[in-house]
């Protein structure tokens, strides 16, 4: 299977973004925010299929839409939990635009847009990578230093607005990591399963794990796993490779559910 | 029990937008004092708070906190809410949400090690909390609860605690029990505590002074008699 190149460079691309969505899925799931990535997913379309229209790459659409949403939403949203009315209102607004765009592209109804619905990880390219890599280092990099602060202000807005540490910038910060990591994760799941990669692996890790470190390793572990053997049997069984990755999180998500309430039993 | 001034408020006015709800006051507490706030509903106790917070501006006046101005020492300060919004899983530990909260106003990455988690353990031990602190926080009783968020006080060397109403909800074995912590705190520890409450008589034997809110006037008071009347206004 690794012999063909496009295999190869669907291995590395999946696991980039795998890694990047496990450590972020943690922190979408711990700040609630999982609405938020669905939402960026699908805003996604909307910047996809505006790019084709004049003329850009798809990813360079989506990626710029996300991040602009993700402003907004973090602007007029107030604190963590109270998001929902703000991302909705974004959502609504950049779908109607994307169903506008979507209509003017009628007659010549582009494939890059059909990708990003339902993702294409088999046709990752080189070039693909180093863009991958680059929006990686952006993320952990910035992660590396607000995940302290980001972490408690998760857990506790109340204490953390009373000892002065700016959630509301960290909030917006965090939406534009959510952003650009959805968009990198629209290459593999697509923007209609988003949820599979943002939100499963933490939902997960959530159910088996307490401690920050043990949390976010087992979430990358599950999402990394997944998209292996995803791409594994998407190549020997002609599957594609976001069901796969859709019906293992599923099924995982299932079990570890399962093994929570009967350790919650044996408590 | 030292004598320094730990909060200084001169010709100070509390309220909202510019409806003040106290008349010009001048207040000093000490470190190392346990603080009861009284008064009847409305009269500015949790503005108070969050006046010393920063969270609301004050409508005049002056306010020093640890020789300082509002605001420049908010990591010494520790507040615990009447109400708290969590947002932690099924399983998240309180053992979890006490090591996240150390220095957390900092940059970076949670960075645990044994020293911190050995001081986090002398803590459970100096309030009580040993017992169930690997347990799932949101399994926990609402007294247990409130010793956790103690303990998060205390694992950042906060200088003053500011408690809203800690009492309120909880039966009589967990009042007792998170008295019996707070007096640990207060004997162990130079923590300054500020605790309003509306049952003061219970608790009126351990405090060393109360801050009086009254007919627009805020005022300190050691005397029996003030204490009396307040804890009947208070009711």
């Amino acid at each position: 299977m690794l012999e063909y190149n496009f295999m190869q460079n669907a291995f590395i691309g999946g696991t980039i973004i795998a890694v990047i969505c496990g450590i972020i899925s943690y922190f979408v799931i711990i700040r609630r925010t999982a609405f938020a990535a669905h939402a960026l997913g699908h805003i996604s379309l909307t910047g996809a299929a505006g790019a084709v229209l004049i003329g850009f790459s798809p990813m360079a659409g989506l990626l710029t839409v996300n991040i602009i949403s993700a402003i907004i939403m973090g602007f007029i949203g107030d604190r963590i939990r109270k998001n929902d009315l703000a991302i909705g209102i974004v959502l609504t607004f950049f779908l109607g635009l994307g169903a506008y765009f979507l209509y003017l592209y009628q007659t010549g109804y582009s494939g890059g847009v059909m990708a990003i619905m339902f993702g294409d990880i088999l046709s990752v390219s080189t070039n693909q990578i180093y863009i991958l890599l680059f929006l990686s280092a952006i993320i952990l990099i910035t992660l590396l230093t607000i995940s302290k602060p980001l972490l408690f202000s998760s857990f506790d807005p109340t204490l953390a607005m009373a000892k002065r540490i700016p959630i509301r910038f960290l909030s917006i910060v965090f939406f534009i990591l959510l952003a650009i990591t959805v968009s990198m994760a629209c290459q593999v799941v697509g923007a209609l399963l988003i949820f599979a990669l943002l939100v499963g692996p933490g939902a997960i890790a959530s159910q088996l794990c307490d401690g920050f470190y043990s949390s976010i390793s087992l979430s990358i572990a599950v999402s990394v796993i997944t998209v292996w053997l995803s791409l594994t049997i998407s190549f020997y069984l002609n599957l594609p490779t976001s069901f796969c990755i859709t019906m293992i999180i599923c099924i995982l998500y299932s079990l570890s559910v399962i093994k929570n309430k009967l350790s919650s039993n044996a408590r | 029990m030292s004598d320094k001034n730990i909060v200084e408020c001169k010709k100070l006015c509390i309220g909202y937008e510019h409806k003040s709800l106290t008349e010009p006051f001048d207040i000093e507490l000490k470190e190392n004092h346990w603080y009861g706030i009284i008064g009847a509903n409305g009269t500015g106790k949790t503005t108070f708070f969050k006046t010393l917070l920063g969270i609301i501006k004050p409508i005049s006046g002056e306010i020093r906190i640890l020789d300082s101005s509002i605001g420049k020492h908010n990591i010494f300060i520790s507040y615990i809410p009447q109400e708290r919004e969590l947002n932690t899983n099924d399983i998240t530990s309180a053992y979890t949400l006490i090591l996240s909260s150390y220095k957390a106003f900092k940059w970076g990455i949670p960075f645990y090690n044994k020293s911190l988690t050995k001081r986090v353990d002398e803590i459970l031990e100096i309030i009580g909390a040993s017992a169930f602190a690997h347990k799932p926080f949101n399994n926990l009783s609402g007294g247990q609860k409130k010793r956790i968020y103690l303990a998060q006080s205390l694992i950042n060397d906060s200088k003053l605690v500011l408690m809203d109403e800690p009492l309120a909800d909880l039966d009589p074995d967990s009042r007792q029990s998170f008295l019996q912590s707070l007096r640990s705190i207060h004997k162990e520890t130079t923590l300054s505590l500020m605790m309003i409450s509306h049952d003061m008589h219970e608790i009126a034997q351990y405090l060393d002074a109360f801050i009086h809110f009254k007919d627009n006037k805020v005022h300190l008071c050691r005397e029996e008699p003030c204490i009396k009347e307040s804890a009947y206004v208070g009711v």
